[in-house]
């Protein structure tokens, strides 16, 4: 099974729609605390051991802030 | 960023004018997935006429026209007359390719030009703050409608398929891997391929047709309320049902304008050689 590594959201594009936490069927994201430097309020990654990597937020993301970076293969997580 | 992003967008351009939660950015992001995976980036030409959708096109770092409203079609047809080895685009909202652009469409459409048309349908005059377009459901309140729209919407894809084109094809934002694929068979089809693309609006169509602001609410109502359809013959039975008929239309093959230029000089060629006038 495919893990994320990590999942960047772009602080200089993120408009806050929160439309990947809708589409994640994992419930990765939740609302954060951090505004993007266009003062939204920018959602957090905050179950990425759910990640599973299958893209949804990444091809949904109206502003292309956000990048899902998958795990290497052999890489363990910490 | 996302990759793509980093790769085909003008980043001096960025951050997307479009709102919050706007359909629009995952047109471009789909597009631009289409373009890569064919690596066709060098022949691209995109125009665009006015409205929110065409700002999709100023964004992407190609050979760029932005033109008069509702023109972007014959600009398309001017770029493509001049150098035919070109892939050209035209991103158009509903009210510019349908209302003031819909001579132009049927007139495309009928000499089956070899180009791509994007209609991103948001069902109202978006930019300019939510006025009645000509793809405005009966009974929608806008902000010029405010007792109800009594109009009956036009049907962009049945107008194209009327008129000529021999490529339809209509997906929703909320179905973007399917989008990629009739982006994908479109730019690769010989002949006038014409996508509609239904497309959330949270600001306009959301707060003040469907009731609710917010994108999740939006792209959760275009889940709702389209339908994917095999057979283009049943999309009668949806449309009864109050909804939106998804699915590629039509692909056909017929003789193409351009190539059909050239045999014509061709012809004029040879007639003149034998010294007669025609």
């Amino acid at each position: 099974m495919k893990a994320a590594a990590r999942i960047d959201i772009d602080r200089k594009y993120c408009k806050g729609c929160m439309l990947c936490q809708y589409v994640c069927q994992f419930e990765v994201f939740e609302p954060g605390q951090e505004r993007s430097l266009l003062d939204y309020l920018m959602p957090r990654p905050a179950k990425l051991e759910n990640c599973r990597v299958c893209g949804l937020c990444e091809t949904h993301c109206p502003d292309m802030a956000l990048t899902v970076i998958a795990e290497e293969k052999g890489e363990k997580k910490q | 960023m996302n990759p793509l992003g980093e790769k085909y967008l003008r980043k001096d351009f960025l951050p997307f004018v479009f709102c919050p939660g706007c359909g629009d950015g995952m047109i471009v992001q789909a597009f631009l997935q289409a373009v890569d995976d064919l690596g066709i980036r060098d022949d691209l030409a995109l125009t665009a006429g006015i409205g929110c959708s065409s700002w999709i096109a100023v964004y992407i770092h190609a050979d760029v026209l932005k033109v008069l409203h509702g023109r972007a079609i014959p600009a398309a047809i001017g770029l493509k007359a001049t150098n035919p080895s070109r892939k050209v685009v035209t991103f158009t909202g509903d009210g510019d390719c349908l209302a003031i652009g819909g001579n132009h469409l049927l007139h495309a459409a009928r000499r089956n030009i070899d180009m791509t048309v994007v209609v991103v349908n948001n069902q109202l005059y978006a930019m300019t703050g939510g006025q009645v377009a000509p793809s405005t459901k009966v009974g929608s309140k806008t902000q010029t409608t405010p007792y109800g729209n009594i109009e009956k919407p036009l049907d962009g894809c049945k107008v194209a398929i009327a008129a000529g084109a021999t490529m339809v094809s209509r997906w929703s934002t909320a179905q973007p891997r399917q989008l990629i694929r009739a982006f994908k068979k479109a730019l690769n089809h010989k002949g006038f391929a014409f996508i509609e693309v239904m497309s959330q609006c949270p600001v306009q169509t959301g707060r003040y047709m469907l009731g609710s602001g917010s994108p999740q609410f939006n792209f959760q109502w275009l889940k709702d309320n389209c339908v994917i359809i095999d057979d283009p013959s049943k999309s009668g039975e949806v449309e009864a049902q109050g909804k939106i008929p998804l699915g590629d239309f039509l692909q056909v093959e017929k003789p193409e304008f351009m190539e059909e230029v050239q045999r014509m000089n061709q012809r004029v060629k040879e007639a003149q050689a034998k010294g007669g006038d025609r």
